[in-house]
């Protein structure tokens, strides 16, 4: 089944839209007539925002390929929870996109804004362009962010990138802002370009940071250096951190610059 | 005039000596009635049982602590939230919801009337602001004095009249209801980061110890003629071995009232662990249970622990930084100058952790091995043992040893060489859980007389219709249904009003916050003290003039106790 | 008249032992208030009837006019922001949130432009803290991180640190050590005794460097962190360790700069380990006078101190998204209504800029940047002046401001009652 979401102009194009029935299970199991999402503080009709095309059948989520077309910057919460199947984001998605998604692949073409794949579990988001803030990031006061899945982005990665990461993988083709990785527990971050304070109290995990590491913390030891030969180059390695009583991450850095 | 009467109600009312009888009841004008007039709105009961109100004797749910552990707790908000309804506000919030969460949900559960556990007199102010949205259920106020400088050093002059006006001053200044006591002296300690070990160590710079302490405020509160005892959080709140202290400060309690119990001993299963360390940590619930069936003069409620995740909130700031140390979770202290201290800690409790199927363990037991279900209530502690949503679980393992054998199945399996619960067999019945869960309660906090906890004509028309049948019911095979029955009233009354139906609420349900004012003469009225005001004007960081709590923050039906005292 | 004991409504001090004079129903005299205190009592410039725009115009009007527009402006909007809250009585935050929940809107607080970060960081780690009177006591050693307390809060120190009394403390001044840190040097950093001058957005490195030097770490710190050298470094991490009692007291230097909310949580984490040698408090410097209420009053009811957002009918909170700035700067909301505040002053220019395309309600006593902007002002009764209330010290004393003398306003929860029985009003005629 494909479903082909076309967003309409809008009297107030700035009002967010709250989508998060925006996902395969959705269009599986139910009429699109009964599919509503949320502009401010009004319950809509799905088909009042956008124009939607739908064709073939699906027996499964699996077979269900959603996509996405036109401004979708203010578009929030699409693919939440999602489970299996494809959706395809043609131009730039708002936030919260792909949170607490176990399964299936989410394909952005243009930009993605902040909360990208806040909570994941599984599954894969791949973003074209660049991404905002919180990038497979956990939510307010909770000890974890994402705990599995996939996330990479072509271009580059707002501030607070896997924050307190506790499993799965994250790949910024281009640099990420300010303290990625900060509170890691586990998983892989791998940042091809710069990064700026990397991994500040991380406690586990693994960051590569390819580029320049901007501001590596004082409290990381250097125990060495290596050469790597997925990513073609010579990589100081760093423990820490060790403000932390538990201090077993692992930061590679290419070029740095200690604090 | 409102009237209301409720035909074919299954009644059980302890403190009327009502056992399980057909009968209606009349409401008129908010108190229960004799009769009333054939234009009264009639609720048919349809013999389902029928209680007074739910009585809550400790829990936490309004004040300071408790907007701190919502404050710094987005995950927990987010774990329980609801939209409104007709006549409901949105609400968030599972272990320490809003207040319009608290109060809807304890209405749905049947329960009227709530003592928040522990209020900071210099606080006060907060907690009153939050007992006015509470309003569906009456609200009291224990009031900290574990660490009151003023009756610290009225006990270092073994002066017991200076205790009682200092206590009666407070209590009266900041509208509380009685006298709360959390680890006598710990928190005075814990403003040095230290603790006390045991009820006989010396406090730094005051020198006397925590059983003075509880000596003194147990004595000054008969002498202010109060109606609630001493409630004692005990020291060496949740570490291994505190079973001898807790024996031992129940076994120097006097017996000064034949009215009501002469000391509270709050959450006593956080208070009933053997061994030395974790490693060796059992049950002592039998040797505390013993004691308790030997002094009537004590009451307890259980502080009973149930699996998931909750937050742990007291006025045991040392405790809570112990607690912090062993989850490396988050952790919030607040100590209150002159008075007292508080900590907050989220935890889980779970099944395969040993220690927490042992605490499980220990609370069941101790509701199982008290005689008397009139000396040990049902609470949790709420939210430090489990969020009194849990209430109703709980009464079904109390009522269904088969419950209780599934549920230990599940636990840590070296749990039985740790516990006594296996081999208790007794199942209470609905007469006994009411006891447990309103009419002790009421008796214990000394306000049967002014109409709480009971049906009999001039109390409160304060009723919960659950839709259980005594007859239709095996409570020891259905409990499933037990739980059901005991999570969402078909009624709650409160004051002659349905204040929540199937769960569905009212906004407003026009709560009264009850308090106590002793009568004390000019001679002790300590405003009049000038050593007294010397030192509160030189040491509080507020003056003596802007501390007493306002009539503005009085609910427009508040009840006065006043209290015939010796002073 | 004199009257005694008057609470000071400017910052969060809420200093209680004002004498303020009273003569023919104005204040003439303030004794015992700091200059900030003089100015807020003396004050005379006010708007002293509400206003409504028509067209390029203002005109004043009545109440009843102005509740009936701004009922009017918000009774339909998709996207409703209410904002401000910090320097109005608890009362009237209770009754805006009621009126945000009935409109399904957005409420914020000023936190978000101050201490929001320290909430943040208070909701991943905690904040071991205690009250102002417990410091004043105990206390023998004050650090002052990223504020001046001097300028911004002139009464803290002699009230609640350094010149104040301490029952444990034989000669107070001299036995307590002051430790300031910050990025410039202050009239506060004049008098401390010891001065960690920070390299601006350093604060991070060197929290995290004495939170491992505190754990016996030394040895991987670099002789330089951030502009500060090791030797002083090890130095104040002694003095903390050696404290009976530390507080530590953090501005807006910290949650402002650089890592924002991380360095508040790094700072906090600090606290917790210094606790495990000695007593140690940390306490965040509240500006507005009433803010922490604000905080206190939207946690008990939404079950969040700040950027709630009720467009779902259930409350969501993620500051980053529902705080005031972030829904203006992205155009988000289709009405505002300012509560005693200035967001025209404090915010980007972005989001100014949206100010002047919706419309703007704001009661507020005062005229001020966002006045510009607004289509009702509805002036009310300065709450601790003219009207009495509830309010949140820093350290979350609750006090009551008292009215001091008469006037002719009504209060703001007067004014947002009125506008929510309006709305309620209409809503029922549909
Ligand atoms: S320090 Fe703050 S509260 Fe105290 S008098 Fe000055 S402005 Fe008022
Ligand atoms: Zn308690």
């Amino acid at each position: 089944m494909k479903i082909e979401l076309s967003i309409k102009p809008r009297e107030k194009p700035f009002i967010p839209i709250e989508a998060e029935s925006i996902t395969p299970a959705s269009f599986l199991e139910k009429m699109t007539e009964d599919i509503t999402v949320w502009s401010g503080n009004r319950e809509k009709k799905l088909t009042e925002i956008f124009d939607v095309k739908k064709s073939g059948n699906a027996d499964s989520q699996k077979d269900v390929e959603i996509i996405l077309n036109g401004d979708c910057s203010a578009v929030k919460r699409v693919g939440e929870y999602m489970k299996d199947g494809k959706i395809s984001i043609m131009g730039n998605i708002g936030m919260h996109c792909g949170n607490f998604m176990s399964g299936g692949l989410i394909e952005i073409n243009g930009d993605s804004d902040s909360w990208l794949g806040r909570e994941m579990t599984g599954g894969e988001i791949i973003c074209k362009g660049n991404t905002g803030d919180y990038c497979g990031s956990g939510y307010r006061g909770e000890k974890t962010g994402i705990k599995g899945g996939k996330i990479t982005i072509m271009k580059d990665a707002g501030d607070y990138l896997g924050e307190s990461m506790a499993g799965g993988e994250i790949i910024v083709n281009g640099s990420s802002g300010n303290m990625p990785g900060s509170e890691m527990q586990k998983g892989t971050i791998t940042i091809y370009k710069d990064a700026v304070l990397p991994c500040p109290n991380m406690r586990g995990g693994i960051c590569y940071v390819l580029g320049e590491a901007k501001e590596i913390l004082p409290t990381f030891k250097q125990t060495g250096s290596i050469y790597n030969s997925d990513h073609k180059r010579e990589l100081n390695i760093y423990e820490g951190d060790y403000a932390n009583r538990s201090h077993k991450g692992k930061l590679f850095a290419g070029k740095t610059n200690k604090k | 005039m409102s009237e209301l009467l409720i035909k074919n109600a299954y009644v059980i009312d302890p403190i009327n000596d009502i056992k399980g009888e057909i009968m209606d009841i009349a409401i008129k004008d908010r108190m229960i009635a004799d009769s009333v007039s054939d234009s009264a709105e009639v609720i048919d009961a349809k013999g389902c049982l029928t209680l007074p109100g739910g009585v809550d004797s400790h829990t936490h749910i309004c004040g300071t602590k408790v907007n701190f552990g919502r404050y710094m707790s987005p995950e927990d908000m987010r774990a329980g939230r609801g939209r409104a309804q007709p006549h409901m506000y949105p609400v968030s919030g599972y272990s320490v919801p809003t207040v319009y969460a608290n109060t809807y949900r304890y209405s749905a559960l049947g329960y009227t009337t709530v003592l928040e556990g522990a209020m900071a007199p210099l606080e006060a102010r907060h907690t009153h602001e939050e007992f006015f949205c509470t309003s569906l259920q009456d609200t009291m106020a224990n009031t900290l004095f574990d660490g009151n400088w003023s009756v610290m050093e009225a006990v270092s002059d073994k002066d017991l009249k200076r205790v009682a006006a200092v206590v009666g001053w407070t209590l009266a200044a900041v509208k509380g209801f009685a006298v709360k006591v959390t680890n006598p002296g710990g928190t005075e300690m814990w403003g040095w980061g230290k603790d006390v070990g045991c009820i006989h160590q010396k406090i730094d710079h005051f020198g006397i110890t925590p059983a003075e302490i509880i000596e003194y405020l147990i004595r000054a509160n008969e002498l202010l003629n109060l109606p609630h005892s001493v409630h004692l959080h005990c020291n060496n709140l949740g570490k291994p071995g505190n079973y001898k202290c807790t024996l031992e400060t129940m076994q120097r309690t006097p017996n000064l009232n034949d009215k009501r119990q002469t000391l509270y001993m709050t959450h006593v299963q956080f208070h009933s662990y053997g061994g030395t360390k974790w490693g060796d940590f059992c049950s002592k619930a039998d040797d505390i249970a013993w004691m308790l069936n030997r002094k009537p003069q004590i009451a307890i409620d259980m502080g009973q622990v149930m699996f998931g995740k909750t937050t742990t909130m007291t006025a045991d700031g040392p405790m809570e930084f112990n607690l912090y140390r062993l989850y490396n979770n988050k952790w919030s202290n607040h100590d209150v100058e002159l008075e007292t201290g508080s900590g907050i800690i989220p935890v889980f409790y779970s099944r395969k952790n040993l220690v927490n199927s042992v605490m499980w363990s220990i609370g069941l037991e101790l509701a199982l091995m008290t005689k008397n279900p009139w000396q040990c209530m049902l609470a949790t502690d709420n939210p430090n043992g489990a969020p009194f949503v849990k209430y109703p679980e709980i009464i079904a393992l109390l009522m269904s040893s088969r419950y209780r054998d599934e549920e230990f199945a599940k636990i840590h399996p070296d749990t039985g060489k740790r516990v006594h619960l296996p081999s208790l067999d007794r199942e209470m019945d609905f007469y006994e859980i009411a006891v447990m869960t309103r009419a002790a309660q009421a008796k214990a906090l000394g306000i049967t007389d002014i109409g709480k906890g009971h049906l009999g004509e001039g109390a409160y028309g304060d009723v919960a219709i659950y839709p259980i049948k005594n007859n239709d019911i095996d409570p020891s095979r259905d409990y499933s249904k037990i739980i059901e029955g005991f999570s969402l009233t078909d009624y709650t009354i409160k004051s002659g009003r349905v204040i929540s139906r199937h769960g569905n609420c009212l906004l407003n349900g026009n709560n009264r916050t009850i308090w106590v004012k002793p009568k004390i003469s000019e001679e002790y009225n300590m405003s009049n003290d000038p050593e007294f005001v010397k030192k509160f004007e030189r040491y509080y960081s507020v003056s003596m003039e802007n501390y007493p709590v306002e009539e503005e923050y009085m609910n427009k039906r508040n009840i006065c106790i006043e209290t015939e005292t010796g002073l | 008249m004199i009257k005694k004991n008057v609470i000071c409504s400017f910052c969060g001090c809420l200093c209680d032992d004002l004498s303020i004079t009273i003569e023919d129903g104005k204040i003439t005299g303030v004794d015992n208030g700091c200059a900030l205190a003089n100015a807020k009592f003396l004050g005379k410039e006010r708007l002293l009837k509400p206003v409504i725009r028509e067209g390029d115009s203002i005109k004043e009007t009545e109440y009843n006019t102005a509740i009936e527009k701004a009922a009017d402006i918000l009774k339909d909007a998709e996207r409703p922001l209410f904002f401000g809250w910090s320097g109005t009585q608890g009362e009237a935050q209770a009754k805006g949130v009621h009126l945000c929940m009935l409109l399904g809107g957005v409420i914020d607080n000023t936190s978000s432009l101050c201490h929001g970060p320290s909430i943040l960081a208070i909701q991943e780690v905690g904040h071991p803290g205690c009250t102002l009177g417990q410091v004043k006591n105990r206390a023998d050693l004050i650090i002052y991180w990223g504020c001046n307390p001097l300028e911004g809060h002139p009464r803290h120190m002699s009230r609640y640190t350094t010149y104040a009394d301490g029952f444990f403390l034989k000669n107070a001044f001299r036995e307590r050590k002051l430790i300031v840190v910050d990025v410039r040097k202050t009239m506060s950093s004049d008098v401390a005794d010891e001065f960690i001058q920070i390299e601006p957005g350093g604060d991070y490195a060197v929290l995290s460097a004495l939170r491992a030097i505190v754990r016996g770490e030394e040895k991987i710190i670099p002789e330089s962190v951030s502009g500060v050298s090791k030797s002083q470094l090890k130095r104040v991490a002694d003095m903390c360790k050696e404290a009976r009692f530390g507080a530590l007291f953090f501005g807006l230097g910290l949650t402002m700069s650089k890592n924002k909310y991380k360095n508040i949580r790094n700072a906090v984490e600090l606290t917790d380990e210094l606790s495990r040698h000695t007593k140690f408090t940390i306490s965040a410097m509240r500006g507005h006078w009433n803010v922490y209420g604000a905080n206190e009053v939207f946690t008990w009811m939404t079950g969040y101190p700040y950027a709630i957002d009720f467009a779902r009918g259930i409350p969501f909170y993620n500051p980053g998204e529902t705080t005031a700035a972030e829904i203006l700067y992205r155009k988000e909301c289709d009405a505002l209504m300012v509560v005693s505040s200035d967001p025209a002053a404090h915010m980007p220019k972005k989001c100014v800029e949206h100010m002047a395309d919706i419309p703007v309600i704001q009661i507020d006593p005062h005229k001020n940047c966002t006045s510009f902007f607004t289509d009702v002002q509805i002036p009310v009764a300065i709450t601790g002046i003219e009207a009495s209330g509830t309010a949140y010290r820093m350290d979350g004393v609750p006090l009551r401001t008292k009215k001091i003398i008469d006037a002719d306003f009504l209060t703001d929860t007067e004014v947002i009652s009125r506008i929510y029985e309006r709305i309620l009003e209409a809503k029922a005629d549909v």
